[in-house]
């Protein structure tokens, strides 16, 4: 495994050895012995499928089968829990329809309900939906709703309410989410719990992304009733939804207060009575709050890196730790010198003979991932070399490490860069790096890579969000730190990200000067267009892993880690491995001592 | 008199003008794009020019300042690009209780530390005692406030549990709660501000002193602590009333930075917000606040001026 | 103001007699005379960054947040990079940024001072309305707004700082030449058939000096703390240039568990703050100059 930091050292129970042994207990041949197709419909995979899967990939790691048989539950019902959401000053808005932020969505899931919810795996599992079918193509599914649901503010949950959601998600001026139910074509009424969603295309992401109840937002739940009672202002504020919180209190810039809502379907949840959670900007005030107590647990964006062996170092406060859903990345544009390149359409061989190229792969293998997550990333990250990341488990290739092009050698950069006409860096130009303030420290750590490693020097350009993005759409920059958090199934990197269509690839590039924008390969179209139509997950699975290979040796960009998600809360908090979903903070099962 | 403030007040009102029409023009010279970034995991090209023209941010500057100026006059700042796109002056609203309270609580520590320093120093002038007083008011100016803030939470939040690190709490939660949240920042706001008021304080009652009627009233052999405290303190005081009006300008500032390292969404929290997001419309109202909130501070301190020192007449 | 102005007038005469007791007033307090020692000692290893520093100030080929040790006397940063290496070349930039925000704001703010005090009338009208409208707000808040505008980066934020002094600057200089433009000797200058130019530059500006210099070295320090400030809310120099308020602001997590990355760039801020604020003072009592409206 190159993953530096999984805890795969951690001490094993008994039953997570069962766990694993019976997850492995298949012919390795044929991985997918032991399942069949009914192991993929709802409502939910097993455990035990989803174990196989894994371990199919050969990704089941300790940590897949973690917390909560380490620590026994002794806490009580009810109390309140005191969080905090770590890197914002505000939470500007809880209504999924305009929610753009993975720190927003991760209040809303507690909030809201959607139709299928993911699980620590990534899985989707029925949350108002209880099962559902497919037709032989994939392009019907029939859902199978909830019965006596009710929203907070006491109107029932019926077919409607998943109509009038996705009107509202429709429509541009009332969502920014439109883009991600454009494949909808129709959802029609079966019964008052019983719909009909048409596709336009099959999409292996239904379940996990466009359904899905918090990452997913399009199709999360609203209140039509509450909605229009206090219109979208105080709707975004005080929002009203079916989950197993309501927001009680919501002043812009101060903590929210959530309290328990006693009409939730499942009577075993939420444990909690009450949740307040605090925005708090800065780490130092955030370290300062967990240790004094303040705060029982973190949330929102994930906390500075540097923290976190502070956080471990202290007997108060458990840290768990799980693979994050997300990539980071060093992007270069091929339009400009020194790392031209017109096309990416050419055999590897070829491509290998192009300068423009030489130094793209150059500047990707001297990248020593493993030296920047030591110094950037105080050793919490794992080795990037595509989109896929093992958080996503069943699609994860941890062979990449080994067969990438990208895989760090600096002898070979050295070669590729003389070859190039830039012996030891020698004439090499300054580029500029643009960078958001925070991925400051990260830069400098590859701008001393690149230095100390190929002679060639970068100069750092911090840009605010807002500028860097319409740089970065326009393609208007040489380099670009940039990368994705919260992807939670495969397409979240190869869909948006590495297609020639991509909405990341230079949406407002001038087509004229840029026919594409920072990477552009037919092959890579091809099999995303087919990875995202395939249900069959073993099919799936092999175009996205060829997929991801693709844009790794052509170099769509230099990828560099994928982040670690750390939970950190204070020992008095249990929070079992039910909800330990990575990038989610779920607090329908959480109790407090 | 009034002339004098019916003039001041129209002035005050001309300035905020200015202000906010100087600010309109140059905000729309920043670089960046809000609403990619709102749109950044979401939209494409297209969904971006959508919004765009639904928030009228596609027609010529000169014709949204018109708008915005005609909504301002009916009291109506816009709402944020941003989220559920709530109303600036809900925003504005709900951020000024807290730098208020911030800005008042620091001028009280700030005044309960000056007062006695700058006397002390006064009296004692050259002393050992003068110059410790001025030695620590120097080292006052002399820290970055954030770095202040910091060391405090760090040493009485963090490590010593007295104080709350962060985050605010309004009146309504009780006394304690709010002020107990605001001594650590208001610490790190008053700091400067005492350091110069004792200083002022210090040289205004070194020269009362030196003064003829003071000398006088030691003449006729009135007692020292009243020549101090009914003859030259009061009067020491006046030329510190002229720095109120900066006192202002400086807990403001200081605001910007320590409500950061604190937590506190208040007005100086919302304006560098809206500066790094680009939300026009905030950060418009949040300087009209600012500027509101500081000329009309300094109005005040004129007209308080003339109440505490007869001498001083405007026409 | 006219008292001072009156002895401004007579120090025409006695100022090279002054200009030699300056150096021993400064001397003879003790506050200021450390003062100037300790800036000395900045200005030299300013000067002499290279050869004075023991280590590249960028090179991360040092333990992650070693303590002071007698390799690295100030410890090592959470890059693993000299500290004190790093806070010899920060002085560089410090107080490079502090001296030349003044000088900028100063030159700006003179300028149209002494202008607006001159002229008077319309001119007065046009630039003063300006500097109340700029007045009307904390410099700091101007810096902020200028520095968005402008963009992040070395330069970016000297200009930025410096605009935004420079209404203390021409606030102070009209009111000096307001005082001294109905003196005798600017009487006579002009009767003798001096230009404008002449008159303002040569025979107003020398006047006016004094409590500008007090203001201008009271400024480098709020200019140094600025610069800080901006650096700790995002909006400050370069990433890779090592100033002491980014040091010091870069540290801001990592304080509790490295002290010595809060502390000592903490003292060196604080430290040269002080020196500038004494001898200022110093200067303020040398020149008899009251104190004027001073702030961030």
């Amino acid at each position: 495994m190159p993953n530096s930091n999984a805890p795969e050292n951690a001490r094993l129970t008994a039953s997570m050895l069962r766990d694993y042994e019976e997850a492995n207990d298949f012919d390795p041949r044929d991985p997918m012995v032991g399942l069949n197709r009914h192991d993929f419909s709802g409502p939910r995979l097993e455990r035990r499928t989803v174990l196989r899967l894994l371990a199919a990939g050969g990704v089941l790691t300790a940590a897949h089968l973690m917390p909560s048989a380490l620590r026994p539950a002794r806490a009580a019902e009810g109390g309140t829990l005191r969080a905090g959401w770590a890197g914002v000053g505000e939470f500007r808005t809880l209504d999924p329809a305009q929610i753009n932020q993975v720190l927003l969505f991760q209040i809303s899931s507690n909030v809201f309900g959607g139709l299928t919810h993911i699980d620590p795996l990534l899985v989707a599992q029925g949350d108002l939906a209880t099962d559902w079918s497919a037709n032989a193509d994939g392009t019907e599914y029939v859902f199978n709703l909830r019965e006596g649901v009710t929203f907070q503010n006491g109107d029932p949950f019926t077919a409607d309410d998943v109509i009038f959601t996705y009107q509202r998600s429709k429509d541009p001026d009332k969502s920014i989410h439109s883009r991600v139910v454009s494949n909808i074509k129709d959802i029609e009424k079966l019964g008052d719990h019983k719909i009909k969603i048409v596709l336009g295309a099959p999409q292996a992401s239904l379940l996990v992304k466009t359904l899905e109840r918090s990452s997913g937002r399009a199709m999360t739940i609203v209140s039509r009733g509450a909605l229009e009672a206090m219109g979208p202002q105080q709707y975004g504020l005080t929002p009203v939804g079916t989950g197993p919180f309501r927001v009680t209190e919501h002043l812009l810039g101060q903590a929210i207060t959530l309290e328990r809502f006693d009409n939730y379907y499942d009577p075993e949840r939420p444990k909690l009575d009450k949740i307040t959670i605090q925005p708090i900007i800065d780490p130092e005030p955030l370290a300062a709050a967990i240790e004094a107590g303040d705060i029982q647990i973190i949330g929102g964006n994930p906390p500075a890196p540097e923290l976190i062996d502070r956080f471990e170092d202290n007997p108060e406060i458990s840290v768990s730790t799980v693979p994050g859903p997300g990539f980071q990345s060093l992007f270069m544009n091929p339009w400009r010198d020194p790392f031209k390149v017109t096309d990416f359409n050419k055999p590897m061989d070829e491509l290998m003979k192009d300068p423009g190229f030489m130094v793209r792969l150059a500047i990707a293998k001297a990248i020593d991932r493993d030296r920047y997550i030591e110094r950037a990333q105080f050793g919490r990250g794992v080795p990037a070399y595509g989109t896929i990341n093992e958080a996503m488990g069943f699609y994860f290739d941890p062979s990449i490490a080994e067969v990438s092009n990208q895989k760090y050698d600096l002898e070979e950069a050295k070669r590729l860069l003389a070859a190039a006409g830039y012996p030891d860096g020698e004439g090499f130009p300054t580029l500029k790096v643009i960078h958001t303030p925070a991925t400051r420290r990260d830069v400098l750590v590859i701008k001393n890579i690149l230095k100390t490693g190929l002679g060639i020097d970068i100069d750092l350009d911090t840009k605010d969000f807002p500028v860097l993005i319409d740089q970065f759409d326009k393609m208007d920059w040489d380099l670009c730190r940039l990368g994705s958090g919260g992807d939670f199934d495969p397409d979240d990197g190869l869909v948006d990200w590495m297609q020639t269509a991509s909405k990341f690839n230079g949406r407002t590039r001038d087509k004229a000067v840029h026919p594409f924008g920072f990477f552009s390969e037919a092959e890579v179209d091809k099999l995303i267009d087919e990875e995202r139509t395939t249900a069959d997950l073993d099919q799936r699975k092999a175009l996205v892993q060829k997929a991801n290979r693709l844009t790794s040796d052509k170099v769509a960009c230099a990828f560099i880690f994928h982040p670690v998600d750390n939970l950190v809360y204070r020992k008095e908090v249990f929070f079992p491995d039910e909800s330990r979903i990575p990038g989610l903070v779920d607090m329908d099962r959480v109790q407090v001592a | 008199m009034s002339g004098y403030l019916v003039r001041r007040f129209l002035g005050a009102i001309v300035v905020m003008w200015a202000v906010a029409t100087l600010v309109f023009f140059m905000l729309r010279a920043i670089p960046g794009d809000p609403l990619a970034a709102i749109l950044f995991d979401v939209g494409d090209a297209q969904a971006i020019a959508d919004l765009k023209t639904k928030l009228g941010l596609d027609q010529p500057v000169y014709v949204q300042y018109v708008k915005w100026f005609g909504l301002v006059l009916q009291g109506d700042l816009g709402n944020s690009i941003y989220g559920s796109r709530i109303e600036v002056s809900r925003i504005v609203m709900e951020a000024l209780p807290r730098t208020l309270s911030l800005a008042g609580i620091s001028f009280v520590i700030a005044i309960a530390i000056a007062v006695p320093a700058g006397l002390i120093s006064a009296l004692r002038k050259h002393s050992a005692l003068d110059h410790t007083v001025t030695v620590i008011a120097f080292l006052g100016l002399s820290m970055p406030d954030f770095w202040l803030g910091i060391m405090l939470i760090i040493v009485f939040a963090a490590n010593l549990h007295w104080l709350p690190a962060i985050g605010y709490a309004p009146l309504s939660d009780g006394f304690w709660p709010w002020l107990s949240h605001l001594i650590l920042p208001a610490i790190a706001v008053g700091t400067p501000f005492a350091a110069i008021i004792a200083r002022m304080i210090r040289s205004s009652m070194l020269e009362v002193l030196k003064s003829d009627y003071i000398n006088v009233a030691r003449a006729k052999g009135l007692l020292h602590w009243r020549i101090i405290f009914v003859h030259a303190f009061p009067n020491a005081l006046i030329p510190v009333v002229t720095v109120l009006g900066i006192a202002v300008a400086l807990l403001m500032a200081g605001a910007v930075v320590v409500e950061n390292v604190f937590a506190i969404k208040g007005l100086g929290r919302v304006l560098i917000e809206g500066i790094l997001n680009r939300d026009y419309p905030v950060v418009q109202g949040a300087i009209l606040a600012v500027s509101a909130i500081f000329v009309f501070a300094n109005l005040l301190v004129d007209v308080l001026y003339t109440v505490i020192d007869p001498r001083i007449h405007y026409d | 103001m006219t008292d001072v102005a009156e002895r401004d007038a007579l120090q025409l005469e006695e100022r090279p007699a002054r200009r030699r007791r300056w150096i021993r007033y400064l001397m003879a307090d003790y506050k200021a005379a450390a003062a100037l020692v300790v800036l000395s000692i900045l200005l030299v290893s300013a000067i002499l960054a290279p050869l004075i520093a023991p280590y590249d100030p960028n090179d991360m080929a040092f333990m992650m947040m070693g303590g002071p040790s007698w390799e690295h006397p100030l410890g090592t940063d959470d890059l693993g990079r000299d500290l004190l290496s790093r806070l010899i070349y920060g002085t560089r930039i410090s107080l490079f940024v502090g001296i030349s925000t003044v000088a900028v704001a100063l030159v700006i703010g003179v300028g149209l001072g002494v202008m607006a005090g001159y002229f008077g009338g319309f001119i007065d009208t046009v630039i003063m309305r300006y500097v109340d409208l700029q007045w009307a707000f904390p410099n700091f808040i101007i810096a902020v707004y200028l520095v968005a505008v402008f963009g992040t980066g070395l330069l970016n934020v000297i200009v930025a700082v410096s605009l935004a002094f420079v209404d203390d600057f021409a606030r102070v200089a009209r009111s000096m030449v307001l005082t001294i433009k109905e003196e005798q000797y600017v009487a006579a200058a002009r009767t003798l058939g001096a230009s404008h130019n002449r008159i303002m530059w040569r025979h107003i500006l020398p006047n006016t000096m004094a409590p500008i210099i007090v203001q201008g070295t009271v400024s480098i320090s709020y200019a140094i703390l600025a610069e800080a400030g901006l650096s700790f809310l995002g909006l400050g120099v370069e990433a890779d240039t090592p100033t002491w308020g980014l040091i010091l602001s870069d540290a801001r997590s990592f304080i509790s568990r490295a002290w010595w990355l809060g502390v000592f760039p903490g003292l060196f801020i604080m430290i040269t703050v002080l020196s500038i604020n004494f001898l200022g003072d110093a200067m303020r009592d040398l020149m008899d100059v009251r104190e004027f409206k001073e702030r961030h």
